[in-house]
């Protein structure tokens, strides 16, 4: 048998092109290559997934959105100015023809795929005659310049925070944990307005809202820039406090129960020093936490925007509620669509990052 | 099981100040006057003796309002958590328990659902829906915030249903359904009281977020009505000048959500003997 193996080893050897290198590296290329596959697979079968994602909650809000008593063409009609004299129902039906909005709701809803596949979101209606991905691709920045920092930022000043509490002993301990449970339940959208209060009452000021003061006009000038960044700080922290109570929160229930394990008492037996067991806990602590990172990715694009509703941060939150206000059927649909996405595609990285940091999602044990 | 929960310092804590938030709305309405009735002599006080949250801007008492206003917001939670529960439980547990195709549908629609961006929906299917009242909106909350908790009852469903005793109900010829009623569900017991109480505490959120901005305004008062209104009342110049309308239903709001943290918290602790020292 061995004899064997050894004989099959040994042609493989000659026939590969690479025979004079070491074994071990041809071995690791192999391992390479086997990782890659499967490696490959998983990303594949993410992918799918989140196509059928996509497919599906884009039709949903369509047909929502197809419930939606009200007429578009009437609300359109009634904000804007027709020229005096003008034969409404005329005017009303070649709006309808226009949008398409005469044909059937299959046919509609078969339109509307193939459009947005194609990445044709239509002209909105409010704003007409501005496409709708023209008018997104201005509010877009503002979301992401306000969830991704609050994400990384959250993530980094929570998880140690979080991790530094789990070592406070006895009253000190309570009172920590109590605190981080309370900042994580602040609702952010009360928090706005209380972070909008106390400015007020320490600057005796009117508050930043928007996103530029009045009559400042954007250009790559440094004070556009601190105009902007000043706009940007209360929504940011509001954000911030409520996530840092979130991930600490889920780190400090994590290092205390990394403490209580075996290697740690087996570490202070030996005499390890505090800090060299400090970081073994919270390295091994930090795993379970990156699993939560999904849905606190979700939650944050989620109450983004309701925040930049509040402090009129012009992001896609506030976008799509004027939408919605607006029966602007292009826009709302858009809006969605982006979200959507951001959504999937951050979602989708953070599970190839699972896939690389454990082995065991991406072949499909235990995951 | 309950002197365990009895001992949960942290269950019993949360429970407390529950069960005050509870009483004071439920019985709390019927002692504090009409929350609508309007005093234009006392238009925008400050707190006082005679109206110790101070008045709205239309002469109303916060305090009334306050009182009505939790009474509300915990029966949509309630309704919410309870329905939400109830999916949860009928899509978590009894797929994976059938097994093969009805296990896979299910496993598809959860992760399906838990990644839709639930805000972006909330506001678009809350401004579809007219004539909103207190039981629609907890209706529309927990057909739209099941999928984890459904998740987090199926990976239990998946350890329990492969233990004994459930092979011995199944072999002394009960029906699928019966054993999940009778031998599974009452051993998640403890998981489906802590999906209840995270789900209701969600939607008491989410209800008054959209209440809060203004897509599902009902004319109950609920915490997020009050938000609501304290930013748009068109009296006085800055709505932040009326401080004492605007800061308490935020406050009562985090209590009431701190409070189902720390049960859920609790009873994990009581219930997840591994936890048991944090």
């Amino acid at each position: 048998m061995e004899q064997n193996t050894d004989q099959r080893l040994d042609r493989e050897d000659s026939n590969s092109p690479t025979a004079e290198t070491p074994s071990s590296t041809h071995f690791l290329s192999k391992l390479r290559e086997l990782l890659f596959s499967s490696f490959a697979k998983f990303v594949a079968r993410k992918a799918v997934f989140y196509i059928v994602v996509i497919f599906f909650s884009v039709s949903l809000v369509f047909f929502v959105i197809e419930a939606m008593p009200g007429d578009p063409v009437a609300v359109m009609l009634a904000s804007g100015n027709p020229p005096p004299g003008a034969d409404i129902n005329a005017l009303a039906e070649i709006m309808r023809e226009y949008f398409g909005l005469d044909k059937p709701v299959l046919e509609r809803y078969v339109i509307y795929l193939w459009n947005f596949f194609s990445g044709n979101l239509g002209q909105s209606y409010h704003f007409f005659p501005v496409d709708a991905s023209t008018i997104i691709l201005y509010y877009l920045p503002y979301t992401l310049s306000l969830a991704l920092p609050v994400l990384f930022v959250s993530f980094f000043l929570g998880n140690w925070i979080g991790a530094r509490a789990a070592y406070l002993k006895g009253k000190l301990n309570e009172t920590s944990y109590f605190t981080l449970v309370f900042c994580n339940q602040l609702p952010p959208f009360w928090l706005g307005l209380v972070v909008i209060f106390l400015y007020v009452l320490i600057f005796r000021n009117i508050p930043p809202i928007g996103a530029a003061t009045q009559g400042v006009i954007p250009s790559l000038s440094i004070s556009y820039f601190v105009d902007l960044l000043e706009h940007w700080i209360l929504p940011f922290l509001t954000l911030l406090v409520v996530y840092i109570g979130a991930w600490a929160t889920g780190m400090r229930s994590m290092v205390t129960h990394e403490m209580d394990s075996g290697y740690v008492r087996y570490g202070e037996q030996l005499g390890f020093k505090k800090r060299k067991l400090m970081s073994y806990t919270q390295r091994n602590a930090i795993l379970p936490q990156l699993t939560g990172l999904n849905m606190v990715f979700n939650g944050i694009i989620g109450q983004t925007l309701v925040i930049e509703i509040v402090f009129g941060w012009p992001g896609l939150g506030l976008l799509l509620y004027n939408a919605v206000f607006n029966y602007d059927y292009p826009l709302i649909f858009g809006c969605f669509l982006v979200i959507i996405i951001i959504i999937v595609v951050g979602n989708f990285l953070i599970d190839i990052l699972y896939g690389f940091i454990d082995p065991r999602i991406r072949t499909g044990h235990g995951g | 099981m309950w002197e365990l929960l009895l001992k949960s310092r942290k269950a019993m804590f949360g429970l407390a100040v529950l069960i005050v938030f509870i009483l004071l709305g439920t019985v709390g309405p019927l002692f504090v006057g009409d929350p609508h009735a309007m005093n234009f002599n006392l238009m925008g006080k400050p707190p006082s003796l005679g109206h110790i949250l101070g008045t709205t801007s239309y002469g109303e008492d916060v305090f009334s309002q306050l009182c009505h206003a939790i009474g509300n917001s915990l029966l949509v939670g309630l309704i919410a958590g309870s329905l939400g529960t109830l999916i949860a439980v009928l899509v978590g547990a009894v797929g994976p328990y059938r097994g093969g195709l009805a296990d896979r549908i299910s496993n598809l629609v959860t992760n399906l659902a838990l990644v839709l961006p639930l805000i972006p929906l909330f506001i678009i299917i809350a401004s579809v829906v007219r004539g909103l009242n207190l039981v629609l909106i907890g209706v529309i909350l927990a057909v739209t915030s099941w999928p984890w908790a459904a998740r987090s009852i199926r990976s239990q469903m998946l350890t329990l249903k492969e233990r004994e005793f459930v092979d011995l109900a199944r072999m002394s010829g009960d029906g699928s359904v019966r054993v999940v009623v009778t031998e599974i569900l009452p051993n998640m017991f403890a998981y489906i009281m802590m999906v209840f109480v995270i789900l209701t505490g969600s939607s008491i959120l989410a209800e008054s977020a959209l209440s809060m901005i203004g897509v599902s305004t009902t004319p109950t008062i609920t915490l997020g009505y009050m938000l609501y209104w304290a930013q748009h009342e068109t009296t006085v110049p800055f709505w932040w000048n009326i401080w004492w309308w605007f800061i308490p239903p935020g406050i009562v709001l985090t209590i009431i959500l701190t409070a189902f943290f720390v049960i859920h918290a609790g009873l994990d602790e009581v219930f997840n003997p591994k936890l048991r020292r944090i």
